[in-house]
């Protein structure tokens, strides 16, 4: 709780108390009130009870009833005398005595409403008789009767017994009229009690709705998996160290949107999420961490190390086997997944998700539908020269990002006729950092976009000064990317006049599994008289197949089997079957990584179109 | 629906120790005296009463006085008409009806009831043990 809480709650307690003391004060004074009244009025009864008992005892001097029934005079002036004591206070005053059988009847009434002599009255017998036996005077609370507040009982003792019993009821109208007078009062402290209490309900079901409110802005509405606000307050409280961390995404959701349409692709991220939270335990933590990707923190135990793989695992292979059916159609997906098993072995949290979220891109590499984990490798060591997305946006911004070009030259003329560009950050402090330092960081961000536009940007502008070939390097991937495709055509359409002299050199060994649609957008780039280059041929992917489906224009061969050309029978019989290849379907060919006069030399023997290498020139920040 | 309203409107007295009293009393006085019918048919000439007769269990309060099992009598003009009575103030059980049975009134804020023996002897009616105390041989 916040300090500032404790204090509303103190004070709010210390009003509370407040009211209570003042209430119990009030009712302490209305209690001693009453009492005091009580007693003056009691103390008057005794006085008049008193002096009745010595007017009777003064004319009556054995029997009363049957003095006062032969004597009607003094029964009224007695009877007289009774009624100018009686007002509304001292409601009733009479004598009763005890009969014969136990029952009480009238000597006297000084009352308004005045019985017979002899007449029965009903009253409380065990405390009358009470009196009648111990000869000592009782006050009655008349609790069971609505207009009799309290009744004082004296006997009338002759001859050392009690012959009958002086009653002096008092009426309510004096209690009432206290009551009259305190109940505004009592009535402000009821008011004040129920405002108390509404309060407290208000402030309940304002606590209930904050919660409410906090577990909607902390929820997925589609999935009800945990959202990335959860994420950020769950990493802030929660050590790392105790999960292993779980990337998944689900295999081709573009294409369930492109095919059936947003609902369905809705109605496939619920399900999907549905059939994870099942086959999680209750404490991992599930987060969706944005459009079909879900994080998954599983808790680790002592005994298993691949508690998240074997999970991961259960949770593809459930949604491998499981149909989704939505409007009359089967929809089947699959899940790729990638592990970080010991985040605590990373510098941070963000390392540690971003670390999941590799294994999952190289699940993905890898023919989608797996879960990849690495676990036993030292992760640190491999992250400590890495630059971070920041340091590349910082870099980007402050127009650092810069290529250095190295002359590729023609084995017929030795003239260099091409230029290969190769990205580098320059650092503030002067020095240059190499691309593997930060592509792989990189990759699959908003960050990557900008740099490819920012190389074909400077690409262009010295294919413009040169008007020379220059060649890019660029994924297969990022042909299949529709936004890196489009800022391809947007930069070739920008320059139209100058894209005959771009050559796209495109890495071999990436996996070729959308081929028609690579060939298809190749094709379109070629249009504005790009060339094509598979670069790293022979590296150990080769496949000869692409030759037939994709419109290469040019073959490099990769450095592995160039750089011991010049002793290596075995390299120099691959490279020359490759070159033959690429002659017979009409393609050139580069010779990369030629370091020595030697390997040039080797080279030269091949009908190699160009060369390129440390030996003739390295890669340099200008063109001259 | 008019009997709901009516127990609504009569909730408040309900709550007077009282009115609580009176209904006991008629309720017990009232089957006491006509013991052999389950439902005792009473013809009263006080609202307030019949309002309080209306609330008991197995009694029924009648519009004619010649179909009642037993009259309860508040006004002395009423005292005339045939058939057990039981009045509601002394006043009226001074009259010495050889048909009133007895009365029950408030005096000194207090409950009296009473019974005459005379009146219940010539309906031979036996009062329960709890009741013989409230009867009079004569006032």
């Amino acid at each position: 709780m916040k300090p500032i809480k404790q204090i509303y709650m103190l004070l709010f307690l210390s009003m509370i108390i407040a009211i209570s003391y003042l209430f119990y004060s009030t009712k302490n004074i209305q209690t001693t009130l009453n009492n005091n009244v009580e007693s003056i009025f009691i103390e008057g009864a005794k006085s008049f009870a008193y002096n009745i008992d010595a007017e009777i005892k003064k004319h009556i001097k054995s029997d009363p009833y049957r003095e006062l029934k032969e004597n009607p005079q003094l029964q009224n002036r007695m009877q007289h005398a009774l009624s100018i004591l009686a007002d509304d206070t001292f409601k009733y005053i009479f004598v009763l005595y005890k009969d014969k059988h136990g029952n009480y009847r009238y000597l006297l009434d000084g009352s308004k409403d005045k019985a017979h002599f002899n007449q029965r009255l009903s009253v409380d017998k065990e405390l009358w008789n009470k009196v009648y036996s111990q000869h000592t005077p009782l006050l009655i609370h008349q609790n069971q009767l609505d207009n009799l507040w309290l009744t004082y009982l004296l006997p009338v003792v002759l001859d050392n017994e009690t012959k009958a019993i002086i009653a002096i009821d008092f009426s309510t109208a004096l209690p009432n009229n206290i009551y009259t007078a305190i109940e505004p009062l009592n009535q402000i402290f009821i008011y004040i009690f129920v405002a108390i209490g509404l309060l407290i309900m208000i402030l309940i079901y304002q606590s209930l709705l904050s919660i409410r409110i906090k577990k909607d802005s902390i929820t997925d509405p589609l999935t009800l998996a945990y959202n990335r606000n959860y994420l950020r307050d769950f990493l802030k409280t929660t050590d790392i160290g105790k999960y292993q961390i779980m990337m998944i995404d689900i295999d081709h959701f573009k294409k369930v949107n492109d095919n059936y349409g947003h609902k369905a692709g809705d109605y496939i991220l619920s399900s999907t999420a549905q059939i994870i939270q099942k086959e999680i335990r209750e404490d991992d933590v599930f987060i969706r961490f944005g459009g079909e990707e879900f994080l998954v923190f599983i808790k680790k135990t002592n005994k298993d190390t691949q508690l998240a793989y074997a999970i991961a695992q259960r949770i593809r292979t459930k949604i491998e086997i499981s149909q989704f059916s939505f409007e009359s159609k089967d929809i089947r997906i699959t899940l790729s997944i990638g592990i970080a098993c010991q985040p605590e072995q990373f510098k941070n949290t963000s390392l540690a998700i971003k670390h999941a979220d590799k294994m999952l891109y190289v699940a993905k590499r890898e023919g989608r539908n797996q879960v990849i984990s690495h676990i036993n490798e030292d992760y640190k060591e491999l992250e400590t020269h890495k630059k971070s997305i920041n340091d590349v946006k910082e870099a980007l911004e402050e127009d650092r990002v810069i290529c250095f070009y190295q002359a590729i030259y023609s084995t017929k003329t030795d003239q260099v006729i091409k230029y290969e560009a190769l990205v580098r950050i320059e650092e503030k402090d002067g020095s240059i950092t190499l691309p593997f330092e930060f592509l792989e960081t990189i990759m699959y961000t908003n960050i990557y976009n900008d740099m490819t536009q920012c190389v074909l940007n400077r690409v262009f502008k010295e294919i413009k000064r040169i008007k020379m070939d220059i060649s890019v390097n660029l994924n297969f991937s990022d042909i299949l990317d529709n936004k890196i495709f489009n800022l391809i055509i947007d930069e070739l359409e920008s320059n139209k006049e100058f894209s005959s002299w771009l050559v796209i050199e495109l890495l071999e060994y990436e996996l070729l599994e959308e081929i028609s649609i690579i060939q298809k957008r190749l094709l379109q780039i070629k249009e504005y008289g790009v060339k094509i280059a598979i670069d790293d041929f022979g590296s150990g992917y080769s496949n000869y197949s692409i030759f037939k489906q994709l419109p290469i224009d040019i073959l490099k061969i990769d450095g592995s089997l160039i750089k011991d050309i010049d002793h290596s029978d075995t390299s120099y019989k691959i490279t020359s079957s490759i070159v033959t290849l690429a002659q017979e379907l009409g393609i050139k060919t580069v010779a990369e990584f030629v370091h020595s006069k030697a390997v040039l030399q080797s080279v030269k023997k091949l009908p190699i179109d160009e060369v390129q290498g440390f030996y003739l020139a390295k890669p340099s920040p200008n063109i001259l | 629906m008019r009997k709901f309203l009516f127990l609504l409107l009569l909730a408040p007295l309900l709550f007077s120790s009282d009115l609580r009293t009176e209904q006991k009393i008629y309720q017990l006085v009232i089957h006491s005296l006509v013991p052999k019918k389950e439902l005792v048919k009473v013809w009263c000439d006080d609202d307030k009463k019949r309002k309080i007769l209306n609330t008991l269990n197995g009694i029924n309060s009648v519009d004619s006085a010649e179909n009642a099992d037993i009259l309860l009598i508040s006004k002395k003009e009423n005292l005339q008409k045939k058939g057990m009575k039981f009045v509601t103030s002394y006043q009226l059980l001074e009259g010495k009806e050889i048909d009133i049975l007895g009365g029950f009134f408030w005096q000194k804020g207090r409950p009296n009831i009473l019974f005459l023996k005379n009146s219940l002897q010539k309906y031979n009616i036996t009062l329960p043990e709890s009741m013989q105390d409230y009867v009079e041989d004569e006032l």
